[in-house]
């Protein structure tokens, strides 16, 4: 066995470009697509426990689907077929979970009483929502997001056995071929990756964190 | 006004009503405690009065007009609203808490500020120290007098306060609660005060309103209350030591006796033919500038006449120069008093001067007396 990972990434570069930029935006668009989606939803949800109840049985029971069968499901979904399509939907499937679970945590775990004087001195529900609840929910629906980004860089990787050209082709071709350098470099990139979007979102996190409840005696 | 006509809650899937027919009137500029054991209703009455609650029967007005008739949050702004957990927003600073209600009014940035340090210093805060804090960065005290700061941010006319001092020590407590009444003095507000404290309720009340079990047991001054309970419930509420609660509600002022006997210091040596001639029992010594410095008792001189000088007289009374209250102590401060210099009497001063003698005796009388009534 000859593991060579200079080599490998001397000779393989453009290639190595191309499927990291592919992933990278394969990730991009599905954390963006999800937040857009199941913030709003998962804020929607704290007004009815009844729904919350079942949607969140629902997203339990897809994050709970493997990941390769997920895609696979995708694929044979007429309108989507082979390649992004699928992958983005399910990636966004997969992200529902921790995104709802969070928002709606962070939501609800809002100390009542502090709730309780905001509405008890005339401030709307709406303004309720967005002066008290989203700020103090802020850290727990953060983490919820750092959760979804690190899930979704990995699980992108499978994305490849769709036809989806990114860094987990290297893994799927290298097993073919063993090929461990190939394997290796595929691994160790994803993980970069993620390690890196993490620290970064780590950083963001402290600084969204409303200063109140960083400021101790 | 605040007026609740038959007003009941009935909770959903629960065996009794928390609120049954209740009709309690609360006069402007008064303060009126809710007063009962934990689960009898009072702080579902009170959120009814703001529509935190819906009554499912009965009407609530407040100056005639009924509370269903106004929006919710509007009717809200308009009345100070006080939790026992206070429930400041953690993000916000002291200044931006207590600007929630002006800020929902729509006042002008400037007027807002100077309203806000206003508030801190009517609380007893510096607004230097305190204005850009945290919640998180304040004692439990503290925060308590931001919570009230902030419900009284746009002056209200009435206001609602559950346990607003429920959460501090008991010396805070005290601390607060007569800090509120002076306060209260000025600002006349409506408030509606729930307490499960029946001593804060005596203390708090202008009328105090006793609850069991969602009904109304009681309602009265405290005085009324305390003088005739109205069943063997609110006497076991009220305590065992009722008597001793009552003084709480006299000060000396009301029991004392203005004719007093006055020794000049070169009176002294004759001090029992002085009192004999006044028929007094107990005789003041004045020093050269007319302070009280003392005081000898008839039984004292009948025994040791023979026995003491003028020198030996003036150090007698010396004993008791700390025996002395203002006409405003309150009864039970005065008996403290009593006890601390194993005085039978004390002297009462108005102004530093020497206005009249209180006995053992005469606490008991003024108390018995109310109890008669
Ligand atoms: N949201 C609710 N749903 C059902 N029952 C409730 C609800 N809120 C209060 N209750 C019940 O109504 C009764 C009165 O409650 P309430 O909170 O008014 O009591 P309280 O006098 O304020 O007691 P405490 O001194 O403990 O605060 C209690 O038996 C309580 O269990
Ligand atoms: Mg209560």
């Amino acid at each position: 066995m000859d593991i060579n990972l200079v080599d490998f990434f001397q000779r393989n570069t453009r290639t190595i470009m191309e499927y990291t930029e592919n992933h990278f935006t394969l990730v991009l668009s599905a954390v963006v697509i999800s937040l857009l989606i199941w913030v709003p939803i998962g804020l929607l949800l704290t007004k009815s426990d009844k729904w919350a109840a079942r949607i969140m049985a629902l997203a339990n029971t897809i994050f709970c689907i493997p990941s390769l069968s997920l895609f696979a499901i995708m694929v044979t979904i007429p309108a989507l077929g082979l390649g992004r399509k699928s992958a983005l939907l399910a990636l966004v499937l997969y992200a529902m979970m921790p995104l709802i679970r969070n928002v709606y945590d962070g939501v609800k775990n809002v100390d009542r009483n502090v709730i309780e004087a905001a509405k008890g001195m005339g401030m709307s529900s709406g303004r309720i929502m967005r002066e008290i609840q989203l700020p103090l929910g802020l850290p727990v629906i953060f983490a919820g997001f750092r959760i979804t980004v690190v899930m979704t860089t990995g699980i992108a990787a499978i994305a490849t056995y769709i036809g989806e050209r990114n860094l987990g082709r290297f893994i799927q071709e290298g097993l073919v071929r063993s090929n461990t350098s190939m394997i290796i470099m595929g691994a160790l990139i994803i993980s970069v990756i993620a390690i890196a979007l993490d620290t970064i979102l780590g950083g963001i996190e402290k600084l969204v964190i409303p200063k109140g409840l960083r400021a101790r005696r | 006004m605040i007026e609740l006509k038959n007003v009941t809650k009935q909770y959903p899937g629960q065996p009794h009503p928390a609120v049954d027919s209740l009709t309690l009137t609360v006069p402007e500029g008064e303060i009126c405690v809710l007063v009962g054991p934990s689960g009898c209703g009072k702080s579902t009455t009170l959120r009814m009065i703001n529509r935190m609650i819906e009554p499912s029967a009965g009407s609530i007005t407040i100056n005639g007009q009924s509370v269903m008739n106004n929006d919710p949050d509007h009717l809200r702004m308009g009345i100070g609203y006080v939790i026992q957990q206070i429930g400041l927003l953690p993000h916000r600073t002291i200044a931006e808490n207590i600007a929630i209600v002006p800020r929902l009014y729509k006042w002008p940035k400037e007027k807002i500020v100077r309203r806000v340090d206003e508030l801190l210093v009517m609380m007893g805060l510096d607004p230097e120290k305190t204005r850009s804090k945290y919640p998180s960065q304040l004692s439990g005290g503290q925060m308590q007098r931001v919570g009230v700061a902030r419900a009284m941010a746009v002056d209200p006319p009435i206001m609602l306060m559950d346990e607003p001092f429920g959460a501090v020590d008991p010396i805070a407590r005290t601390h607060l609660q007569d800090e509120f009444l002076r306060l209260q003095k000025e600002i006349r507000k409506t408030i509606v005060f729930v307490t499960h404290d029946i001593n804060e309720a005596i203390k708090m009340g202008d009328k105090i309103a006793i609850f069991g079990e969602g009904k109304l047991v009681q309602f009265g001054t405290p005085e009324e209350v305390l003088t005739n309970p109205a069943n063997e419930f609110v006497e076991n509420f009220i305590g065992y030591d009722r008597i001793v609660k009552k003084l709480f509600l006299y000060q000396v002022q009301e029991a004392y006796r203005p004719a007093v006997c006055r020794l000049r210091p070169e009176e002294i040596g004759n001090a029992l033919s002085k009192m004999l001639a006044e028929k007094a029992e107990v005789a003041f010594v004045l020093n050269e500038a007319d302070k009280p410095c003392g005081y000898l008792t008839r039984e004292e001189l009948e025994q040791e006449e023979t026995a003491r000088d003028a020198d030996g007289l003036q150090k007698l009374a010396a004993r008791r120069s700390k025996a002395f209250v203002q006409t405003t102590t309150p009864l039970p401060d005065a008996l403290s008093v009593m006890l601390e210099y194993d005085a039978e009497y004390v002297g009462v001063l108005k102004n530093g001067l020497l206005e009249g003698v209180m006995s053992f005796k005469d606490i008991r009388r003024h108390v018995y007396r109310r109890e008669g009534e």
